[in-house]
């Protein structure tokens, strides 16, 4: 009997539930979506505010803000707030990004309306006393200390910086030391109710909850919910930070070197959305990517190197990351940027080579949406970026229309070897070996 | 609760179950091979996991490699090796279903002709360059590689790491390679699970075709493992860190065996979350804590239960272990409150629930098909899991913790900043050996 693969049908198409929309008295608004498989329902509440909306002095005040939220709200202390999300069998979950902060809880759908309620305490109704923030303001230090003995934080916190130099995007939402001596419970305090509220937020709710129910519950929760915040918040646009540079950060005795090659990049809403996902599919963002396969499959120094768009609301990056053999660094550097390049070069790009990442992408798009949870993140995408409702059916189709042509012009357009900022978190006696790369090399220490 | 399943074994042996859920047109394929690092023996360690690399470096009828075919039709894919067992996983649109089962199909039943000697080198850097990441460069990366040669005699196959020893790894040759896939790579060994949107009727059929003509292996032996070390043991081990860390480490139950769910629930109360009471008192009440945390990782062959702390500048390991115990001392007394128990009760219930959003990928429905048809030989017994914490009482949670984690720990390793071997836990011996 012979053995050959079976033949595969046509791609699925994508269509996402309409979503029921209801805005409150106070501003809120409130989007459900009602997927009835398993009992369980998800909230996140998005807030138009992250590090970027950070004042200059203070990086990490937004982090530690919303950190504090839960540290006591309504009429429970801190650790009874815990335990009573834990009572109800979750728990809360904020994290705060370069453009939007949220927080959110997955839980049964028969107590979903009571772990509501204590997300609107927390939202609404938070303490921010000050030995609370104390406390936090400590926690946070330590986690700083501890990430910076991380190389691959170390990397990131260096490419950052110098890739968004002088922007808001320009640091994490951890801030540094000195800011968090420097915070005090007033800025947080702030911070939350001064430039936080109702009319700049929304509510998705996704899972097996009727939009009725769920509309009932968010009024009867959040309606109370009363702050001046709210004033429009944007980011600056994204510029060039200026010379490319080879930033070394020393880490003696290394087994490997992390390495980061970036530049700055689109912000989401940009017309090539879909040529560029294509894009990076060929270069790197996929593990049968061009720089995977050369690296990991070819050379086999690395454990794996992928590329990805850092799609942002005011501008973004392009980044390459990879964790390299120590004693291959340059090697490693040299062929990401060799492949950078190589991407730009007419006719580089053949057509099966395109086909197959645009039926990656187009095909396993399906796989987005199976859980409550991967409903309610999409519709967060849509509030974050200001997206219509139909953004992910059309998905399929755009990255079908990717041609030949479009890669081409996007990858000289926005694969820039010659402007990356590089980052090596390696062993000393790397260092000298980049200085074959023709570019200035600068030891520095990244500041946490 | 529970996943409505249809089981089958093949003739050549192979388990295979089909559980359909409509909701999505997805379709999750895994199979799992039930050998792990616990089959390799001393000095070919890390074996079983580079075999897994190999196993997606393409089979005879398909010779580009196994990725490129399956993530051009939109699957997403992966594998994992354990101590315990090897599993690989695809999750396809509904369209790709048969091709992700014959890819399958084709390495179960004819890999070797795949592997060359140049894959196989490269391979092993690969992994070596794992090992480098995931363990030699990260803080505190080191430390369960300590732990488990200290808690287990050299002759026990959770002595070493699965990651294994790189020597060991530039030790493999390609001849081992093909004597591992005859061992332990045949359908006897193997169990297959697929779920989502299939008919099961049609699917077995298929099934049949694809793997019906792989031939039967031979038995793979049970491991008998020697007991885990009985006397207490304090180690330090340097490391480029930031804080000092203890780890504190106790044998206990094996995997689904009794005692297992209720020190899982005990882990919960004493050290998972903010309203943990090692959290309360620790790092909210005391502040002599930075980070914590309490597990019971359970095995096929046996358990470990540890809390994991680290100090709070200015605050000692001594300090931390001193409330530790005395935490433990106190639970196994007095046992948890009925808040405690009625917390973890829903907690359960609520994780076993999320357990059926997803169909394939790691945790996933198929995945879950699969432990459960290997570890207890029954697929469908993920109420009887459920039940497992939900009939844990308080009397039960004292008990076990009583008869666990009495005394001091087995292994007491603490992690300092190199050069400060002082902040370790008093009278503690340097870890021995390169890991």
């Amino acid at each position: 009997m012979t053995r050959t693969a079976p033949p595969v049908g046509p791609p699925t198409a994508v269509r996402f539930p309409d979503i029921a929309r209801r805005t409150l008295d106070n501003g809120l608004r409130v989007w459900v979506i009602e997927q009835v498989r398993v009992p369980t329902a998800t909230a996140v509440l998005l807030v138009d505010r992250g590090s970027a909306a950070d004042p200059v002095h203070l990086p990490g005040l937004a982090g530690a803000a919303v950190d504090l939220l839960d540290e006591g709200a309504g009429s429970r202390k801190a650790i009874e707030l815990a335990g009573a999300f834990g009572d109800l069998g979750t728990e809360l979950v904020s994290e705060v990004g370069p453009d939007v902060s949220w927080l959110s809880f997955s839980s049964l759908a028969r107590v979903f309306g009571e772990a509501l309620a204590l997300l609107a305490d927390v939202v609404a109704r938070p303490h921010l006393y000050e030995a609370d923030f104390r406390r936090v303001i400590e926690l946070r230090s330590h986690q700083l200390q501890q990430r910076s003995r991380s190389a691959g934080m170390a990397a990131d916190r260096t490419l950052v910086g110098a890739m968004f130099s002088g922007h808001p995007y320009g640091h994490g939402t951890l801030g540094t030391s000195r800011a968090l001596g420097a915070m005090r419970a007033d800025d947080a305090r702030a911070f939350w109710t001064e430039s936080v509220g109702p009319a700049a937020a929304t509510l998705v709710i996704a899972g097996d909850v009727r939009a009725s129910a769920a509309f009932d519950m968010a009024a009867g929760t959040f309606g109370g919910w009363r702050a001046p915040g709210s004033q429009p918040f944007a980011v600056p646009e994204l510029r060039s930070a200026g010379e490319p540079a080879v930033l070394f950060v020393a880490r003696p005795g290394a087994a490997q070197s992390e390495v980061r090659v970036g530049h700055i990049g689109p912000p989401r809403k940009v017309d090539d959305f879909h040529g560029l996902l294509v894009l990076d599919a060929i270069l790197g963002g996929q593990f049968t990517s061009r720089i995977n396969r050369n690296l990991r499959e070819a050379k086999g120094l690395t454990y794996g190197a992928r590329t990805s768009f850092g799609f942002r609301r005011a501008g973004g990056s392009f980044v390459c990351d990879a964790s390299v053999q120590s004693d291959r660094t340059a090697e490693a550097v040299s062929e990401i940027l060799r492949e950078f390049a190589e991407i730009r070069r007419p006719g580089s790009v053949v057509d099966a080579e395109l086909e197959r990442a645009r039926a990656s992408l187009s095909r396993g798009y399906v796989r987005n949406f199976e859980t409550a949870s991967q409903y309610a993140r999409a519709a967060v995408q849509l509030a974050t970026y200001d997206l219509d409702d139909r953004t992910f059916d059309r998905f399929v189709p755009s990255v079908e229309a990717v041609g030949p042509a479009d890669v081409e012009r996007l990858a000289v357009e926005h694969i820039r070897p010659d402007e990356a900022v590089i980052v090596v978190v390696g062993d000393p006696a790397q260092r000298p070996l980049l200085e074959g790369l023709g570019r200035p090399v600068s030891v520095v220490t990244p500041e946490f | 609760m529970s996943i409505a399943v249809t089981t089958r074994t093949l003739d050549n042996g192979l388990d295979v179950i089909v559980h359909e859920d409509h909701h999505a047109p997805l379709v999750a394929v895994n199979v799992w091979y039930h050998v792990g690092s616990k089959n390799e023996r001393p000095g070919r360690t890390g074996f079983a996991h580079l075999f897994e690399h190999l196993m997606f470096e393409g089979s005879a009828h398909q010779l580009r490699g196994f990725f490129e075919p399956l993530q051009e039709v939109g699957a997403s894919l992966n594998g994992s090796t354990s101590s315990d067992r090897t599993n690989y996983w695809e999750v396809v649109p509904t369209s790709a279903a048969s091709l992700a089962l014959w890819m399958e199909s084709d390495r179960m039943g004819w890999l070797l002709p795949a592997v060359t000697e140049a894959r196989f080198q490269t391979q092993r850097d690969v992994v070596l360059n794992e090992r480098r990441q995931n363990y030699e460069n990260r803080p505190y990366g080191l430390a369960q590689f300590h732990i488990s040669a200290a808690l287990y005699p050299p002759d026990h196959p959770y002595h070493w790491p699965t990651i294994g020893d790189p020597d060991d790894l530039r030790a493999a040759t390609l001849d081992d390679v093909h004597a591992f896939f005859k061992q332990f790579y045949h359908p006897g060994n193997a169990s297959l699970a697929v779920a989502g949107d299939v008919r099961t009727d049609a699917v077995l059929a298929e099934i049949e075709t694809h793997f019906g003509a792989i031939p039967a292996g031979p038995p793979v032996d049970a491991i008998v493992a020697p007991a885990a070390r009985s006397t207490p043991v304090q180690l330090v081990q340097e490391d480029r860190v930031e804080l000092s860390r203890i780890y504190l480490a106790w044998p206990s139950a094996a995997l689904f065996t009794a005692g297992d769910a209720e020190l899982d629930l005990v882990a919960d109360i004493l050290g998972n979350g903010r309203s943990s009471r090692l959290y309360k008192r620790l790092i909210h009440d005391e502040r002599i804590a930075a980070e914590l945390g309490a597990t019971q990782s359970s095995r096929e062959l046996t358990g470990v239960f540890q809390v994991v702390a680290s100090a709070a500048p200015g605050h000692t390991l001594d300090e931390i272990a001193a409330i530790v115990h005395d935490e433990i001392r106190l639970f196994a007394e007095e046992g948890p409150t009925p808040e405690e128990v009625q917390r973890g009760r829903v907690h359960a219930e609520a994780a076993f629930t999320r357990r059926l959003e997803t169909l394939g990928g790691f945790g996933g429905k198929a995945d879950q098909l699969n432990a459960y048809n290997i570890h207890r030989g029954r697929p469908d017994w993920f109420d009887a899991d459920l039940a497992r914490y939900l009939r844990a009482d308080a009397g039960a949670l004292a008990d076990a913790t009583g008869r666990w984690l009495a005394g001091t720990p087995r292994v007491a390793l603490s992690v300092v900043p190199t050069g400060r071997p002082g902040l370790a836990l008093t009278d503690s011996e340097p870890v021995r050996g390169a890991v």
